[in-house]
C-alpha cells in the first residue's frame, strides 16, 4: 500500500484505518473456521509412540493398501497415555499405536482401550497379546547395553557383558538412560533388573543407586542418550535395540552388547482407544499391523523391530545382533499392576538421590 | 478543564464503548480467570471437597521443596548474570564510540536468542561442552568436563535471556549519556565516579528492571532444563510437566506449577513498583545530545570492545553449528552435506509448519488488536476499573507457561468449554499471555500523545470506535506492530504452555523440535530451528517496512491535519 509522495492526508490517514480494520475483519472472518478445521471424515487418527521415521512409511503403506487416510502425531509413550487419559470423556484419536507393553498395560488398567482381536491375533504367542484382546504386539523390542567404542578403547574396557559391568567407576558420569517418569524404555529396564534379582526389590533398587552414580543424565525419551553416546559425550547407556542399531546405522561407532544375567523386552504393541470415533478404520489398521503385511515392511525400511508374527522372519543381520542374547520375560501382568508404585519409589530413592 | 471534561463525557457514556468494555471482560474471563481459578480448585480440592493437603503435601515433598528452591536460585543467578551482560553490551553499544557497523552487527546478533525457538542453544551447548565437546575436548582437550548441571544451565539461560536487559537498558544509558555526565566531568569527577555515582544511580531502576524480566523469563524456562539440567538440578517447571505427561497426574502438576505462583507474583508487584518510579530517567534523558566515548578509558573500552566481542561470536559460533546441523546427515559421525533434514522438515513437518503458521497468522492480528484496545483502555479511563483491567490483562503474561498451559488443559477440556485439540485454546493462549508488550507500549504513548486531539474529534461529533480508528489507532500505530511482532514471535518460538495444548488436529513446530530432539533426529529438529528463526526474521522485517510506511511523513501531515 505505498502512499506516495502526494499529501493526500485525509487518504493516508484513512488507508491506515482501512487496513488495520481489513485485518480485523479478515482474522474475525476466519477464526471460527479455523477453530473447526474439519479432519477428513472416515479417515483416522493415531497417536505414534513409534518415532516419526518409522511410523510414517508404515502409515503411508497402509494408507496405499486401505484407501484409508491417517493424520497421526508422534508422542514419546508417557505422553501419548497421559493424553489418552486426558481425553478419556472425548477420545481425539482411535487408536494408540507402537510403543512398549508397559504403556499398554497401564492404560489397560484405567480402561481406556476397546477390546478388538483381529485375525492374527490367535497365532500369537501368549507374551504378545492381551487374553481379551485390549492390546496386540506388532514388534518385539529388546534392551540393549550400547557403548561408545572409543571410550571404551581409552579405558581399557570391553562391552558390558553383565549388569555388575556398568558399575565400573570408569563409567562414572558417563551413563546417560532414560526417565521412568516419561519413558517406557526406562520403565521396562526397571522392570528387567527387577526379573533379574528375582523381583526382589530392595536389592534391585540397591543395584539402581549403585547404577546412578555413572549415570549423567536421564534423558526424557528411551532414545535420547543415542546421539551423546554416539559423539562420545556419554560413555555408553541402556536403550531398545531399535534405537541403539539406528545409532550405529546413522554412522556413530558404537557398540551393542548384553548383559548375561538377561535383559528384558518390550511387546511394541497396538490398540484401539475405547470411544473411538473411527472404530471401523481403526480396526482396520489392528488388522494390518499385527499381520505380515506391515511386519515384512520392517526389515526392507532398516526398522530394527523384531516382527511379532511368527510368519515373518527376522531380518538376517538383526538376527546376527541378538545371537547369544538372553532375552528374559518380564510378567506384564505384575508389571502392569505394579507400575506406578515402581515408578514412584525410582522417583523417590534413585532420581532423587543425588 | 471544564471544557475538556464535557467533551469527554460522551465518550464515557457511549454504548460502543461499553460494548467493547463487556466483551473485553467477557474474554479476560473466560480465557484469563476462568482456567486459573479451575487450576486453583482443582489443586485446592479432592473428594470430599476443599482441602490444603495437596499444597501442604508438595510443601512438605523435599523433592518439590528442592525443585522450588532450585528455580528460584536458577532465576536469581541468571537475573543477575544475565543483568549485567545486558548492561555491559547496552554501555558498549552505547558509551564507548563503537562504529556504526558494529552495533548494526551487535544489534543483529543479540536478537537472535529473542527470536529463536527454544532448544537452540541447549543443542549448541550439548554438542560443545562435555567429555567430547568441540570446545572442552576439541578446542581445551579436557577429557572430564561434564555439559549437565548448573553451569551450563545457567550459562545458556543467561545467553539467551541477556538481550531482554539489553533492550531494556539500552535506551536509558542512551539517555543519560548527555548533560548530567557532562556536568559530572566538568566538576572534575574521574571516569569512575561519574561511573558510580551518576550512571550507575540512574540506571538502578532499569537494571532493577532487567533483573525483574529475566528472572521471571528463567523462572519459566522449561526447555532449557530439560535438555541442560541433567539429575541434580529438578526445577519446578520441568517437573510439572514430567508429573503430568509421565506420571498421568494433572492434580499434581497443578499443585507444583501453583508452587511458582510465589516467586511470579512477587517479580510481578515488584515490576509494577519499579516501572511507576522509572519514569524520572527518563525525563532526565531527553535534554542534552550524547557524549560519546567520554565515559571510558581506552583500555576499559578495549577490554568492553573485546567482552562483546568474544560473546558475540559465541552466539554467532552457537547459530553456525546449529546451521551445520541442518545441512550434515548425522553430526559428529557422518558429515556429509545433505538437504535431506530440510526434505524431512518440508515433507513431514509440512502439518506442524502449515499448523504454526496458521496460529501465529490468526493470533497476531488479534493479539495486536486486542493488545490496543485493552492499552487505550487503560491510558484512557480512571478508577477501579483501570487497575483490575491492568491487573488481569497481565496475568497469564506475568505467570509461568507451565502454568498457563495446565490451566487451560484443566478449564477446557471438559464441558462447558470443551476447547481441547482446537486451534482456538492455542491462539488464546497466545493472545492472552504476549500481548502485554502491545498493551504497555499503547499505555506509553497515549500517555504521550495530548489528550485534546481525541477530544476534538469527539467535539466534531464522532463516537469512540470512529474516534479510537479515525484518530488514535494511527497515532498508536508502532504500538499495534510491536504487538503483532511480539505475539508473531511468540507464536513461533513458545513452547512452555502450548506444550500442554497441542493435539491431533494442531501440533506446533516447536513441540515437533522437542520431539525430534527426543526422537534422534537432530537434523530435522535443526532445520526446523534454522527455518523458524528466517521466517520470524523475515515477518518481522515486513512488520518493520509496514510500520516505517505508514508513519511515513505523509501520514505525520495527517496527524497535524486530524488534530486541527
Amino acid at each position: 500500500m505505498p502512499l506516495g509522495d502526494k499529501p493526500a492526508a485525509g487518504r493516508a490517514r484513512a488507508n491506515a484505518g482501512k487496513l488495520t480494520r481489513r485485518t480485523f475483519v479478515t482474522s474475525a472472518l476466519v477464526a471460527p473456521f479455523v477453530a473447526g478445521k474439519a479432519r477428513a471424515a472416515g479417515g483416522l487418527n493415531a497417536y505414534s509412540i513409534w518415532p516419526e521415521n518409522y511410523a510414517r512409511p508404515m502409515m503411508e503403506a497402509f494408507e496405499k493398501a486401505s484407501g484409508i487416510a491417517v493424520k497421526f502425531v508422534r508422542f514419546s509413550s508417557g505422553e501419548a497415555l497421559a493424553r489418552v487419559l486426558a481425553e478419556k470423556g472425548n477420545p481425539q484419536v482411535d487408536v494408540l499405536f507402537g510403543g512398549p507393553v508397559e504403556t499398554f498395560t497401564a492404560g489397560q488398567s484405567k480402561g481406556v482401550f476397546e477390546a478388538y482381536k483381529s485375525p492374527s491375533w490367535s497365532e500369537l504367542p501368549d507374551r504378545f497379546k492381551d487374553k481379551d484382546g485390549l492390546w496386540t504386539a506388532i514388534a518385539d523390542d529388546p534392551l540393549v547395553f550400547m557403548t561408545n567404542s572409543s571410550f571404551l578403547k581409552q579405558h581399557n574396557l570391553q562391552p558390558p557383558a553383565s549388569w555388575e559391568d556398568l558399575l565400573d567407576p570408569a563409567y562414572k558420569d558417563m551413563l546417560q538412560m532414560a526417565d521412568a517418569r516419561t519413558s517406557g524404555t526406562a520403565v521396562t529396564r526397571i522392570f528387567s533388573v527387577l526379573q533379574v534379582n528375582n523381583r526382589n526389590e530392595d536389592a534391585a533398587f540397591a543395584y539402581m543407586k549403585k547404577l546412578r552414580k555413572n549415570v549423567q543424565s536421564y534423558t526424557k525419551s528411551g532414545g535420547g542418550g543415542t546421539v551423546p553416546v554416539g559423539l562420545g559425550q556419554a560413555g555408553g547407556g541402556i536403550f531398545f535395540i531399535v534405537d541403539a542399531l539406528f545409532t550405529r546405522q546413522k554412522g556413530y561407532d558404537v557398540q551393542i552388547s548384553f548383559p548375561k544375567e538377561g535383559i528384558g523386552s518390550a511387546a511394541e504393541c497396538i490398540a484401539l482407544i475405547k470411544g473411538a470415533k473411527n472404530a471401523d478404520s481403526g480396526k482396520k489398521l489392528i488388522d494390518w499391523t499385527t499381520s505380515p503385511a506391515m511386519q515384512s515392511l520392517l526389515a526392507p525400511n532398516k526398522i530394527n523391530f523384531i516382527p511379532a508374527h511368527p510368519k515373518v522372519p527376522t531380518d538376517p543381520s538383526l538376527a546376527e545382533v541378538l545371537k547369544g542374547a538372553k532375552i528374559i520375560e518380564i510378567d506384564d501382568t505384575w508389571a502392569g499392576a505394579n507400575r506406578q508404585r515402581i515408578i514412584e519409589r525410582w522417583v523417590a530413592e534413585v532420581l532423587n538421590a543425588g | 478543564m471544564a471544557v475538556a471534561a464535557s467533551a469527554r463525557a460522551p465518550a464515557q457514556r457511549d454504548p460502543l464503548r461499553t460494548i467493547v468494555v463487556v466483551a473485553l471482560w467477557f474474554v479476560l474471563g473466560l480465557f484469563v480467570l476462568y482456567p486459573l481459578a479451575c487450576l486453583l480448585v482443582r489443586a485446592f480440592s479432592d473428594d470430599a471437597g476443599f482441602t490444603f493437603g495437596p499444597i501442604v503435601g508438595a510443601l512438605g515433598n523435599p523433592t518439590h521443596l528442592r525443585a522450588l528452591r532450585n528455580s528460584i536460585v536458577l532465576a536469581t543467578l541468571v537475573g543477575i548474570f544475565g543483568t549485567a551482560a545486558g548492561f555491559l553490551f547496552a554501555f558498549t553499544v552505547e558509551r564507548t564510540g563503537m562504529g556504526r557497523g558494529l552495533r548494526r552487527m551487535i544489534d543483529l546478533v543479540i536478537l537472535l536468542p529473542l527470536i529463536s525457538p527454544p532448544f537452540t542453544t541447549s543443542i549448541g551447548f550439548v554438542f560443545s561442552f562435555g567429555p567430547r565437546g568441540l570446545i572442552t575436548h576439541g578446542l581445551f582437550g579436557m577429557q572430564n568436563a561434564q555439559v549437565y548441571g548448573w553451569t551450563s544451565t545457567l550459562t545458556a539461560e543467561a545467553l539467551t535471556y541477556f538481550p531482554l536487559a539489553f533492550l531494556a537498558l539500552r535506551p536509558l544509558i542512551a539517555a543519560i549519556g548527555g548533560d548530567l555526565e557532562e556536568a559530572a566531568f566538568s566538576l572534575g569527577g574521574s571516569r569512575w565516579q561519574v561511573f558510580r555515582t551518576v550512571t550507575l544511580p540512574l540506571t538502578l531502576p532499569g537494571i532493577g528492571n532487567a533483573f525483574l524480566l529475566i528472572f521471571a523469563a528463567s523462572l519459566a524456562d522449561f526447555a532449557t532444563p530439560l535438555i541442560l539440567a541433567g539429575n541434580n538440578l529438578p526445577v519446578l517447571p520441568t517437573d510439572a510437566y514430567l508429573q503430568i505427561t509421565g506420571m498421568f497426574d494433572l492434580k499434581g502438576g497443578a499443585v507444583l506449577s501453583l508452587l511458582l505462583l510465589v516467586p511470579a507474583g512477587l517479580v510481578f508487584f515488584a515490576q509494577r513498583y519499579l516501572v511507576e518510579r522509572r519514569s524520572y530517567v527518563t525525563i532526565t534523558g531527553k535534554i542534552g545530545g550524547r557524549a560519546q566515548g567520554a565515559a571510558a578509558a581506552a583500555w576499559v573500552r578495549w577490554m568492553l570492545w573485546a567482552i562483546c566481542a568474544a560473546v558475540t561470536a559465541f552466539i554467532l559460533y552457537l547459530y553456525a553449528l546449529l546451521v551445520y546441523t541442518s545441512v550434515v546427515v548425522a553430526f559428529g559421525a557422518n558429515e556429509s552435506l545433505t538437504l535431506a533434514n530440510y526434505q524431512v522438515i518440508f515433507t513431514e513437518g509440512i502439518p506442524a509448519i502449515k499448523d504454526t503458521l496458521i496460529i501465529a497468522l490468526v493470533a497476531m492480528p488479534l493479539g495486536g488488536l486486542y493488545g490496543v484496545t485493552v492499552g487505550y483502555l487503560i491510558a484512557r479511563s480512571r478508577g477501579l476499573g483501570r487497575h483490575m483491567l491492568e491487573i488481569v490483562s497481565m496475568i497469564n503474561y506475568a505467570l509461568p507457561g507451565t502454568i498457563v498451559g495446565i490451566a487451560y488443559l484443566i478449564a477446557f477440556n471438559d464441558t462447558p468449554f470443551a476447547l481441547t485439540g482446537t486451534a482456538t485454546i492455542i491462539i488464546a493462549c497466545y493472545i492472552f499471555r504476549y500481548s502485554p508488550t502491545g498493551i504497555r507500549t499503547t499505555v506509553a504513548l497515549l500517555q504521550q500523545v495530548d489528550r485534546s486531539i481525541e477530544e476534538a474529534s469527539f467535539s466534531l461529533g464522532a463516537g469512540t470506535l470512529r474516534t479510537f480508528y479515525g484518530v488514535t489507532l494511527p497515532l498508536i500505530m508502532p504500538a499495534f506492530f510491536a504487538g503483532l511482532g511480539t505475539v508473531f514471535i511468540r507464536a513461533m518460538t513458545a513452547i512452555s504452555a502450548t506444550i500442554f495444548l497441542v493435539s491431533i488436529n494442531w501440533t506446533l513446530i516447536t513441540v515437533r523440535i522437542l520431539e525430534n530432539m527426543t526422537e534422534v533426529a537432530l537434523g530435522p529438529a535443526a532445520a526446523f530451528s534454522v527455518f523458524v528463526i528466517v521466517v520470524v526474521l523475515l515477518v518481522t522485517s515486513l512488520l518493520n517496512v509496514a510500520l516505517r510506511r505508514m508513519t511515513a511523513p505523509s501520514l505525520r501531515v495527517a496527524r497535524l491535519g486530524t488534530a486541527s
